[in-house]
């Protein structure tokens, strides 16, 4: 087990690299300038030209990815180029508020899709079952902007039910600004969880102990409960882990529209101010995090499963 | 001895239609799915239109003015049924031309996709070894930067527009491709008649194209109608953060404006992209699900 | 387990839709609201309106302009009196004000802060030629002042010699405590207004040195208010600083101050009110209903609620700036309005020098494309009627605005537009190559390049829009691939000079202000003789022209100035619309009994 752990973290390493060398080349040709734009609308070539030199944009570009791979390890990000502020501390700012956001949604969505789809394997084959899988697969097709717009409009604009965007560090409001956000989440997320729980549970039913259980003469609901979920849980247990780092980057569109001033308005801002420092942080800590639940998720599942570790 | 070799393989050779019956095979469990039948006929009609838009058959004067800006969908003429935009253009045409866009998009994204994910992985499922290492570990790479994040950077990189839009989502979709036709190829290139082929003396390229790659294909198929899916729905965040299609109508520009346009009350070309898009993703949906299971019987 | 996860998700729901609670609160105390986040609060980084809207809360330069007087004046702030100037108008010496002392601060000794004296000026004015400060302030005194660029360059890509602010600087010297003297290197008479903006307040050495790079979280300046919690993407707080300076209310301003109630308070010590809140909203709408429920003393009106809340003051008119009232609902709120046309201009700028599209070389093209983007409609469409067309660059309200004025082509003469490009040799359009249009990605900048596409149809122009984000779009410009685009630009200070100078030849280079590279050697002539000038109808008669000059040649399309309308809650008393002025908040004064009452 152990070995397995130490291996699986030496691999991360050439990974993190790759992901820091993509990240680098993607960047440091990426259009804009983000200098032109720190040095104001009365620029002449000449400050241009020296404070590019004094943000080390001059140097050589594997002079720049060292200091880039220096910066991973330190995770010192520099300073953002539009607010000055420090990259780190920003994102420390920032992620509380997506994770506001996002864990509630989070676990209210798992929460009713893991029910419903214990609902849905218990009723398998028939009209509702039917019903629901169509359902979710409707769910799912129509585009998630129009689920917020039409949200904001209605729930927000028209009837008045929430606040139409915001947010705030009150902790006696912040429920008003998150609950529509929240609720949009639930729905979004909704049916493709539902949709993957369902077969998830399905392939349990349909094994051979279950039918075991079921022959030795065992109430129905006995058996979704006591074995179907329990043996689920494994699959569920790893597609919760490998949800986890999306949920501190939170849902870009969510926030943005919502202007949630979490990490996924602040990468959308970064991207239109060309703001390098605050993209290259937000790729690879978020990167990091996903290499390493991957890890997790591994690891979960090899002590669950012991053939995965001989493999 | 030569001859003997060129009989057997002549005689695997006439083997494979009887492999390739399982399209058949599929085709037939797909008809008798009555549902997936109306989705193919669905998703055939949007290509039917994208080819007739693309040929300047039809909504080629999707900019010209047919009415007074804002109008409500109306009756007054079937250009009118979605009501019309801020220079009062038909918002019905706009629609028509926003799935050529899809469309496009779809396809070539996933045609740029496809082949890299079919290449890499039947490389790295086939050799094994440091070129698997090597294919493994950039894919790997690859996946672990969060797609939208890849997505926005391409697009950033390569300028705005169609191609580099179509770029950006076939480059950072081939890693499932990639990943399954790998875990394929690895399965089947122990299976007897791979070996087979091998003591014939069939060459590398001739395994992995002439044998492996039919029996694995199907996988594609699937795969193709997903990526299909992921194009057309990534296409429209793209738009609403200003990296979409320039000077065209498509699906995520005219939802990209409903966010200035509901406040006053105009829901209509919100609505008519939506539908539009939901339909034909709703059809796809369906349909991959169906061919999974017509094709890939195990799975089901 | 079913019911279980059930019951989870009930009650999430439940404490989601939770109620909320309101504080008790300071009634005497300014609820404002910022729609950006705040860059900091660095004098040497204020580069956006809404970071020195803050700045200037807290900090305080040599000079102010005049609260109420129009058109805008300048006054002594800091300086004891306005500058004594020397016969060639190269020297300025300032006296500054006795008794101003710095907030107090962890940065001084025993917390105490201490009186400002002419050497903290000289210190502050230095910042902003550091070249480790990174100032975006800089271009005010770049080639100005005796000495300060060759010791600017002294430390330019030197990255290990510290900065040393004990080097003398001939130009800019503190002669004594009180007295700070400015040689100039040529006649600058717009060195005053630099000094009223916020890069011209002064700031501490103690602060900048303790605080670092933090220091843009940290202000410690001389205002009337002191910093009291920062968070850029959230809230300010701001409360009145006891130790303010012997600062009172004017006395006398406009003639129709009186009338208007604002000369109620003349001579009172200012500040006010007890502090202020800022609260960063982004979006439009929640700004707009946290006024509408009264949390927020003043707003803008959003562009979707716009109809909702005003109406043309005479119903048979269509809805224009001076044609406007507020809605009944408004008026029972006893909501107050203040329009004003901003002191701007958008336009349409061509590369005049242009290697891929040369037929922007030739003024009939410029002339022909200039008349086909006719505005009246898009002003309707995409400004709900609050903007008015620009004939010139020059906005009312700046001498050299000339009202009498009226661009040949920008009456939206389509015929003429086509006879026009049939003299240049493209009749109908024919044989004229398609044409790059950049902008900004957004909804309504692509909405705005559809319709100037449109427009330029009519004439058989084709427009390729191609839209980006700011830096990549300046960065297009800035390389010269950009061939015409969208852009505006907002006064400095009060002063043509800061229009025509985006015309002026030496400034047409690689990110440069001209960056439609449009050279007139008559221009450049006439521009350097009006800017170094005083303020005289001489002056104003070179500036008049010099926008005619402009308005033939159309280097750029001129666009329109916009008109914003501000409204205010009831209780808002001596609140009077200020283009310049970002530290108007210390004369406002709050009815807390009208307040009080409203909010019951």
């Amino acid at each position: 087990m152990f070995n397995f752990i130490i291996r699986r973290l030496l691999y991360a390493i050439p990974i993190i690299i790759g992901i820091a060398l993509i990240t680098f080349l993607l960047f440091n040709v990426v259009g804009g300038d983000p200098v032109l734009q720190m040095v104001g609308k009365h620029a002449t070539p000449q400050v241009i030209e020296e404070l590019r030199a004094e943000m080390g944009l001059n140097r050589p570009l594997p002079m720049q990815f060292v200091d880039f791979l220096r910066q991973i390890v330190t995770f010192d990000y520099g300073r953002s180029y539009s607010s000055k502020r420090d990259v780190l501390g920003m994102m420390i700012q920032a992620a509380p508020v997506s994770f506001t956001l996002a864990f509630p949604g989070f676990i209210i969505s798992l929460c009713l899709s893991i029910s419903a789809s214990l609902f849905v394997a218990f009723w398998r084959g028939t009209l509702v079952d039917r019903v629901f899988v169509v359902v979710s697969v409707l769910m799912i097709s129509v585009p998630s902007l129009a689920y917020i717009l039409f949200g904001q409009y209605f729930l927000a604009y028209k009837v008045g039910l929430f606040p139409i965007s915001g947010f705030s560090f009150d902790p006696t409001q912040v429920f008003s600004y998150i609950a529509l956000p929240v609720l949009i989440w639930v729905v979004l997320s909704f049916g493709g969880e539902l949709r993957f729980y369902r077969t998830v549970m399905l392939d349990e039913i349909n094994q051979d102990y279950i039918r075991t259980a079921r022959s030795k003469g065992l109430n129905e609901r006995v058996v979704m409960f006591k074995h179907v979920l329990k043996n689920a849980m494994i699959p569920i247990i790893t597609s919760v882990l490998i949800q986890i780092p999306f949920l501190i980057t939170g849902a870009l569109l969510l926030e943005s529209f919502f202007a949630i001033p979490g990490m996924g308005t602040q990468l959308i801002d970064a991207f239109n101010t060309s703001d390098l420092p605050m993209i290259k942080a937000q790729v690879m800590v978020f990167s990091i995090l996903y290499v390493v639940f991957n890890i997790l998720t591994d690891i979960c599942y090899s002590l669950v499963d012991p053939r995965v570790t001989i493999k | 001895m030569t001859t003997a070799t060129a009989n057997m393989s002549e005689e695997i050779v006439k083997k494979a239609p009887k492999g390739r019956s399982l399209w058949q095979d599929a085709w037939i469990r797909l008809k008798k799915d009555k549902l997936a039948l109306v989705c193919l006929y669905i998703f055939s009609f949007y290509v039917t239109l994208a080819i007739l838009v693309k040929l300047g058959l039809i909504a080629s004067n999707w900019g010209d003015t047919i009415g007074k800006e804002y109008s409500p969908p109306s009756l007054e003429s079937w250009r009118h049924i979605f009501g019309t935009d801020i220079f009062g253009r038909s918002v019905l045409m706009k629609t028509i031309y926003g799935a050529y866009i899809s469309m496009t998009v779809g396809f070539v994204s996933s045609m740029i996709a496809v082949p890299i994910g079919v290449v890499l992985g039947s490389l790295a499922g086939y050799f094994g070894g440091w070129i698997d290492d090597l294919i493994t570990w950039f894919y790997t790479t690859v996946s672990n930067i969060p797609s939208i994040l890849l997505i926005l950077s391409l697009a950033l990189v390569l300028g705005k527009g169609l191609t580099s839009i179509n770029i950006a989502l076939g480059l950072a979709a081939w890693v499932g491709i990639c990943r399954l036709i790998r875990g394929e190829f690895m399965k089947h290139k122990e299976r007897e008649y791979v070996q087979a082929a091998r003591s014939l003396g069939g060459g590398h390229s001739r395994r992995i194209f002439v044998h492996i790659l039919p029996n694995v294909l199907h996988l594609v198929i699937v795969n193709f109608s997903f990526l299909f899916m992921g194009a057309i729905k990534t296409e429209v965040i793209l738009s609403y953060l200003g990296l979409g299609v320039q000077g065209v109508p498509s699906w995520g520009t005219m939802i990209d404006e409903a966010k200035l346009e509901l406040a006053r009350g105009v829901w209509w070309q919100l609505g008519a992209a939506t539908l539009a898009m939901t339909v034909v993703v709703l059809a796809l949906n369906i349909l991959g699900d169906a061919l999974r299971d017509a094709m890939d019987p195990k799975l089901k | 387990m079913m019911r279980l996860f059930v019951f989870l998700s009930v009650a999430f729901a439940v404490v989601l839709t939770g109620c909320t609670k309101k504080k008790e609160q300071n009634l005497n105390v300014l609820q404002l609201a910022t729609s950006a986040k705040i860059k900091g609060l660095d004098p040497a980084g204020a580069q956006d309106l809404y970071s020195s809207s803050e700045i200037m809360r807290v900090y305080e330069g040599l000079l102010q302009y005049h609260p109420l007087k129009r058109p805008y004046e300048l006054e002594p702030l800091l300086a004891a009196e306005m500058p004594k100037i020397s016969k060639d108008s190269l020297t300025y010496t300032f006296k500054i004000r006795k008794g101003v002392k710095f907030h107090d601060d962890a940065a001084f000794p025993e917390g105490k802060g201490r009186e400002v004296t002419a050497k903290d000026f000289e210190y502050s004015f230095k910042r902003l030629a550091d070249p480790r400060v990174q100032s975006t302030g800089w271009w005010l005194f770049e080639g100005r002042l005796k000495g300060l660029d060759d010791w600017r360059k002294k430390y330019t890509n030197t990255k290990d010699t510290p900065t040393n602010y004990d080097d003398e600087v001939e130009g800019l010297k503190a002669l004594d405590d009180e007295t700070l003297q400015l040689k100039l290197t040529q006649p600058y008479p717009q060195l005053l207004y630099a000094l009223a903006m916020p890069y011209g307040a002064v700031v501490a050495k103690e602060a900048v040195d303790k605080y670092g790079k933090e220091f843009i979280n940290h202000a410690v300046g001389t205002g009337p208010f002191i910093l009291e919690s920062f968070n850029p993407s959230d809230a300010i707080a701001y409360k009145k600083n006891p130790n303010y300076w012997e600062a009172t209310y004017p006395t006398e301003g406009e003639s129709s101050d009186k009338e208007n109630g604002l000369l109620e308070d003349a001579g009172k010590k200012i500040p006010f009110v007890d502090g202020i809140n800022v609260r960063v909203i982004v979006e439009e709408q929640p700004r707009w209903l946290h006024f509408l429920k009264g949390e927020l003393d003043t707003s803008g009106i959003p562009k979707d609620s716009f109809n909702d809340a005003v109406k043309p003051a005479d119903p048979a008119k269509p809805l224009t700036y001076d044609n406007l009232a507020l809605s009944d609902d408004l008026k029972s709120k006893n909501i107050q309005m203040t329009i004003a046309i901003a002191m701007d201009f958008t336009y349409t700028a061509f590369n005049t020098d242009s290697k891929d599209i040369p037929q922007l070389k030739d003024k009939k093209v410029r002339q022909a494309i200039s008349l086909a983007l006719d505005d009246k409609e898009s002003i309707q469409l995409f400004y709900n009627g609050m903007a008015t067309s620009s004939q010139t660059p020059i906005p009312p309200g700046i001498n050299g605005y000339d009202p009498d004025f009226v661009n040949p082509y920008r009456t939206g003469d389509v015929e003429k537009a086509r006879k026009l490009l049939a003299e240049a040799g493209y009749p109908g359009g024919k044989g004229f190559p398609e044409l790059p249009y950049d902008t900004v990605a957004s909804a309504t900048n692509r909405q705005m390049a559809d319709y100037a596409s449109k427009q330029l149809d009519k004439i058989g122009i084709k427009l390729k829009v191609i839209s980006s984000t700011w830096p990549q779009m300046l960065e297009r410009i800035q390389n010269r691939q950009a061939q015409m685009w969208g852009i505006a630009w907002a006064a400095d200070y009060p002063d043509a000079e800061n229009f025509l100078q985006l015309f002026y030849g030496p400034n047409a280079q690689p990110g440069g202000m001209n960056g439609s590279y449009y050279r007139n050697k008559d221009f450049d002539r006439l521009f350097e003789k009006a800017r170094v000038l005083a303020d005289t109808p001489a002056r104003t008669a070179m500036y008049k022209q010099l926008s005619k000059m402009v308005a033939e040649d159309a280097p750029v399309v001129f666009g329109l100035h916009r008109i914003g309308v501000g409204l205010r809650q009831s209780w808002i008393k001596n609140f009077k619309y200020d283009e310049f002025a970002f530290n108007r908040s210390k004369y406002l004064r709050i009815d807390t009994e009208e307040k009080k009452k409203h909010l019951q």
